[in-house]
C-alpha cells in the first residue's frame, strides 16, 4: 500500500470520528484499527499535530475505571476542513472505484 | 517489547524536546498502556500494535522542529527542521536535501555576490595600500558604482530570502505529512 496516500487518510478518519462525538487517544486507535491496520503509535503523533493547528483541542475527564482520560474534541476550525476535505475525499475514491472497474471488470 | 522498555525507548529518541513536552507525550502513552491492560491485553501486545517507539519519536521530532521553523526563520532552526524530515525515511532523504543544497546555494551565491559588490570601494583601497603606483580614479569609481548595486542586491537578497524561505518550511510540512507513516506495508 501506497503509505503516502493513507497519511491524508489517517488524518481523515481520525477528524471524522470527532465530528459526532470527543473520544479519548485509545478509542480513536481502536476504531481505526478495527477497519484498517495501521502502526497504531503513529496516530499520537498526528493528534499532536492536528493540535497544534487548531484542528482539536483536548481536556482532561475522569473515568470510573481508572485515571483520567485525555479527550479529544473537534474545534470549529477542524470541522470546517473536515467540511473541505470529506468531499475531496469522495471524489478521490470514487474515481479511484471507477477505474479499477474500468480496468478489472469484464462485460 | 513491554511498557517499560517501549516507554524508555521512546522517551530517549525524545530527548531534544522540552521536558515539559516529553512528559505530555509520555503521558498520552502511559495512558494508553493504562486502558489496554485494563481491557485485558497484555503489554507486549500493545506495544507491538503501537509500532516501532523509534519511528514515533522521530515523526514528534520533525513536526516539534517544523513547528519551530514555521514560528522563527532562524538558520538553525530550518536547519534542524530539514535534519528531521530527512530522517523520517530514505524517501525524504532524496526528494528534501537535493533541493535544499541547491536553494542554499543559489541564495548563498547571491549573498556573495551582493556584499563583495559592496565592500569593492575597500578592495580598491587595500589595493592602493599594497601598490601605491597602480591607484586609477576610475577603479575608485567603478567601485563606488559597484557599492551601490551591490546594496541593492542585498536588499533584494533579503526579500528573496524571506520569500524563499517560507515557501521551503511549507514544502518541508507537506512532505512530513506525505511521507509521515500511516499504515504498515501490506
Amino acid at each position: 500500500m501506497n503509505i503516502q496516500f493513507n497519511k491524508g487518510a489517517l488524518e481523515l478518519c481520525v477528524l471524522a470520528l470527532l465530528d459526532k462525538t470527543d473520544r479519548y487517544g485509545y478509542e480513536l486507535v481502536q476504531k481505526i484499527s478495527e477497519q484498517i491496520t495501521i502502526s497504531e503509535g503513529s496516530v499520537y503523533p498526528l493528534l499532536r499535530r492536528l493540535k497544534k493547528e487548531d484542528y482539536v483541542t483536548t481536556y482532561l475527564q475522569e473515568s470510573t475505571e481508572g485515571p483520567s482520560r485525555k479527550y479529544y474534541m473537534l474545534t470549529d476550525k477542524g470541522r470546517e476542513y473536515l467540511r473541505v476535505i470529506i468531499p475531496e475525499w469522495q471524489i478521490f475514491s470514487s474515481g479511484v472505484n471507477y477505474l479499477i472497474k474500468e480496468g478489472t471488470g469484464n462485460e | 517489547m513491554n511498557r517499560e522498555q517501549f516507554l524508555k525507548q521512546l522517551n530517549a529518541s525524545l530527548k531534544k524536546l522540552s521536558d515539559e513536552e516529553k512528559e505530555d507525550i509520555l503521558q498520552d502513552f502511559e495512558e494508553h498502556f493504562d486502558i489496554g491492560k485494563s481491557e485485558g491485553k497484555p503489554e507486549e501486545e500493545i506495544s507491538k500494535s503501537l509500532g516501532s517507539p523509534n519511528q514515533i519519536g522521530k515523526e514528534l521530532i520533525a513536526t516539534h522542529y517544523l513547528g519551530k521553523a514555521e514560528d522563527h526563520y532562524s538558520a538553525g532552526n530550518i536547519f534542524r527542521a530539514v535534519w528531521a524530515v530527512i530522517g523520517l525515511g530514505f524517501f525524504n532523504l532524496v526528494i528534501v536535501l537535493g533541493p535544499f543544497i541547491a536553494i542554499l546555494s543559489v541564495v548563498l551565491a547571491g549573498w556573495i555576490t551582493g556584499l563583495a559588490f559592496i565592500i569593492s570601494p575597500l578592495l580598491v583601497l587595500i589595493n592602493v595600500v599594497i601598490y601605491p603606483g597602480a591607484f586609477e580614479l576610475f577603479d575608485l569609481f567603478f567601485s563606488i558604482a559597484l557599492t551601490g548595486l551591490g546594496i541593492l542586491i542585498a536588499i533584494g537578497m533579503l526579500y528573496v530570502t524571506r520569500f524563499i524561505t517560507t515557501g521551503f518550511v511549507r514544502y518541508l510540512n507537506y512532505n512530513a505529512k506525505l511521507v509521515k507513516g500511516g499504515l504498515k506495508h501490506e
